[in-house]
């Protein structure tokens, strides 16, 4: 069944064509991973999907919905969740309310009922607290759940960020660099707790990463930006031996 | 959750207990520190209000001022005996039905609370697309403008004029009881799952908004009941002094209200009643800066302005170097002061850094 699927979107911004053309098809229960170089034109694609930004031109369809133009508040709410590749947390929070913040969107009582804390708020409330420790604990933050968000260690909040994401009840998981500044270790769980997440909450998942022990370790296919131009689409043996991908991507990253 | 049932059980017992002090000092202060009171308990109100706005919301409304004029002027309009209506129209009579009706004051008061919140769903609108400054900017100017407003309509505001002998309805249960009631709305709205969505908001834009929260919708939300309560403790002052006139609406009292919330701390609640009660004290207590001191052989002449001016600084001290207020963020809470009281090192309630 098909997920999510972009037809031939463009972004510009004044002059400057960040993304050109991007055409992709995810179906449900994959892992897909969007890599290439620096400021070619990755982050721009997510933001395109989620609705930060509104495509110069083409189409979005979640599960054959047209969802171009909506909202970000929108799109979550009909099922696409993302990480920020520069950690997004509300900072002053708790590490618990960052998490039942997500769960807002579902929330079925009105603000007064809120206020006069009615029944039917009150249960919400209480399932909205199980629900997020559940996660908090899925995402081995239990310990620090009252903390300050900021004071968490880097790779806590990556991992913080996606408790927060998956709180929203999404079908597709948007992550991007999730494994960013984390050590080989980290690295090396991280990846498998993204395949255990796809299976225990019947994911999705599309990716941005630059480590390719990552990229390679998990994702069923591979698209690979270039100055905003897709350069090849394929699964990990076919990317790695793609000449232009070689020439573009890995090339660069060797030179580094 | 036991604890909850005793922070209830507490909670009533000390607002009896307020209110029994409330009743022994209507009996025995004077008419200026009664009122002086008065003032601390509507300056609560009006705090606690632009604090969940500016505060909790993160949004930087200027706009307060004009909410407490429509309260006012509202309130005032529908308390006003007939006769009095007619001593103060005199140059042009005021419009029909208003001439007529007298309302009792609580639902003039909700009416004035209503229909500040209206004006601030209608200008919400427009201007909550705006951000940081350029918002500032759009409800200072939206204030001054309801104050052109009043200036301008001779037959329903009396114009420049403004109003004389509203009834001094408003007393220390009335301030009091409100202040009670804004500060328990206030406490259950900020700790609920809209107060939560308000504060993702002042956090990140971007973030909540991609948290599935619906960024228009909650800044109305908060601005609007912001308005309400200011609308409310206009009403409250007005009919405390007992006149009015659009000059009192400048954007001199958003800017007492904003000193309150800087100084308590944006976003403590906790922290906006204590320096309610602060700033509407000292206020006072330094009316002499304003006024000739007479030292019995040679008189000092007072400068207007000049206990504005050391509020002023006061400001600037606090932006410069305590950031945070008095409170920063953070509250005391009945479990802290419980755990306070029986010395018991503080558990998970409690404070947390
Ligand atoms: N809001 C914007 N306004 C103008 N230009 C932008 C904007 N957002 C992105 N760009 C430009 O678009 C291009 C692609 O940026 P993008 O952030 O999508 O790259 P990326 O592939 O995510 O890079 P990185 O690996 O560094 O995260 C860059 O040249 C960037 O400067
Ligand atoms: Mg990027």
């Amino acid at each position: 069944m098909n997920m999510l699927r972009t037809e031939n979107i463009t972004m510009k911004f004044g002059g400057v064509t960040a993304v050109k053309d991007f055409s992709l098809n995810i179906d449900k229960g994959e892992i897909v991973a969007l890599i290439g170089p620096n400021g070619a034109g990755k982050t721009t694609v997510f933001n395109m999907i989620t609705g930060v930004y509104k495509p110069t031109s083409g189409k979005i369809f979640l599960k054959d919905k047209d969802i171009t133009g909506y909202r970000p508040d929108k799109i979550t709410s009909f099922g696409i969740a993302r990480t920020f590749q520069n950690i997004r947390l509300f900072k002053e929070l708790s590490v618990l309310d960052n998490v039942l913040i997500a769960n807002h969107l579902r929330i079925k009582s009105n603000f007064i009922e809120a206020i006069v804390r009615l029944p039917k708020y009150n249960r919400e409330e209480r399932e909205m607290h199980e629900k997020s420790i559940e996660l908090i604990k899925r995402v081995g933050l239990l310990d620090v759940i009252h903390e300050k968000s900021s004071s968490l260690p880097y790779g806590k909040q990556r991992r913080l960020e996606i408790a927060r994401a998956l709180a929203t009840n999404p079908s597709i998981l948007l992550l991007d660099e999730p494994a960013a500044g984390m050590n080989p270790k980290e690295t090396e769980d991280l990846t498998e707790f993204i395949k255990e997440i796809r299976d225990e909450f019947d994911l999705t998942i599309f990716m941005i990463e630059h480590h390719m022990q990552v990229v390679m370790g998990i994702s069923d296919r591979i698209y690979v930006l270039d100055y905003g131009v897709t350069i090849a689409e394929g699964n990990p043996n076919e990317i790695q031996n793609n000449p232009k991908v070689i020439e573009a991507y890995l090339g660069v990253s060797e030179d580094a | 959750m036991k604890r909850k049932k005793y922070n209830i059980i507490f909670s009533v017992i000390l607002i009896i207990l307020l209110f029994v002090i409330l009743y022994f000092a209507k009996l025995y202060l004077d008419d200026y520190k009664s009122r002086i009171l008065n003032l601390c308990a509507i300056y609560t109100i009006l705090g606690l209000s632009l604090n969940l706005i500016n505060g909790f919301t993160g949004l930087f409304s200027l706009g307060h001022a004009g909410f407490m004029a429509i309260g006012a002027y509202t309130t005032a309009l529908l308390t006003m005996p007939i006769p009095i209506k007619e001593q103060n129209f005199f140059m042009a009579p005021l419009i029909s039905p208003l001439d007529k009706i007298v309302w009792p004051f609580l639902p003039s008061l909700i009416l004035g609370g209503i229909l500040a919140a209206f004006v601030a769903f209608l200008i919400g609108a427009p201007v909550l697309r705006l951000k940081g400054d350029y918002l500032a900017i759009a409800t200072l100017g939206f204030s001054e403008i309801i104050r052109v407003i009043f200036t301008n309509t001779q037959r329903l505001t009396n114009g420049a004029l403004g109003l004389k002998g509203i009834p001094n309805t408003t007393n220390l249960f009335w301030s009091f009881g409100i202040a009670v009631i804004t500060l328990i709305v206030m406490i259950l709205l900020i700790n609920s799952s809209y107060g939560r969505a308000f504060k993702a908001i002042r956090e990140d834009e971007i973030a909540a908004e991609n948290m599935g929260i619906n960024l228009f919708k909650h800044k109305i939300l908060a601005f609007t009941i912001g308005a309400f309560f200011a609308g409310i403790g206009g009403g409250l002052l007005g009919n405390l002094i007992g006149a009015i006139d659009p000059l009192m609406f400048r954007f001199f009292l958003t800017y007492n209200i904003l000193l309150i919330i800087v100084l308590g701390g944006m976003g403590s609640i906790t922290g906006t009643v204590i320096s309610a009660f602060i700033i509407t004290i000292s206020m006072e207590a330094l009316r002499f800066l304003d006024e000739s001191i007479n030292l019995g052989f040679f008189t000092i002449r007072g400068i207007p302005g000049l206990r504005m001016v050391v509020f002023s600084v006061l400001l600037m001290m606090v932006i410069l170097f305590f950031r945070n207020g008095l409170m920063g963020n953070k509250e005391i809470t009945l479990d802290i002061l419980a755990n306070k009281l029986s010395k018991k090192p503080l558990t998970k309630g409690g404070v947390k850094r």
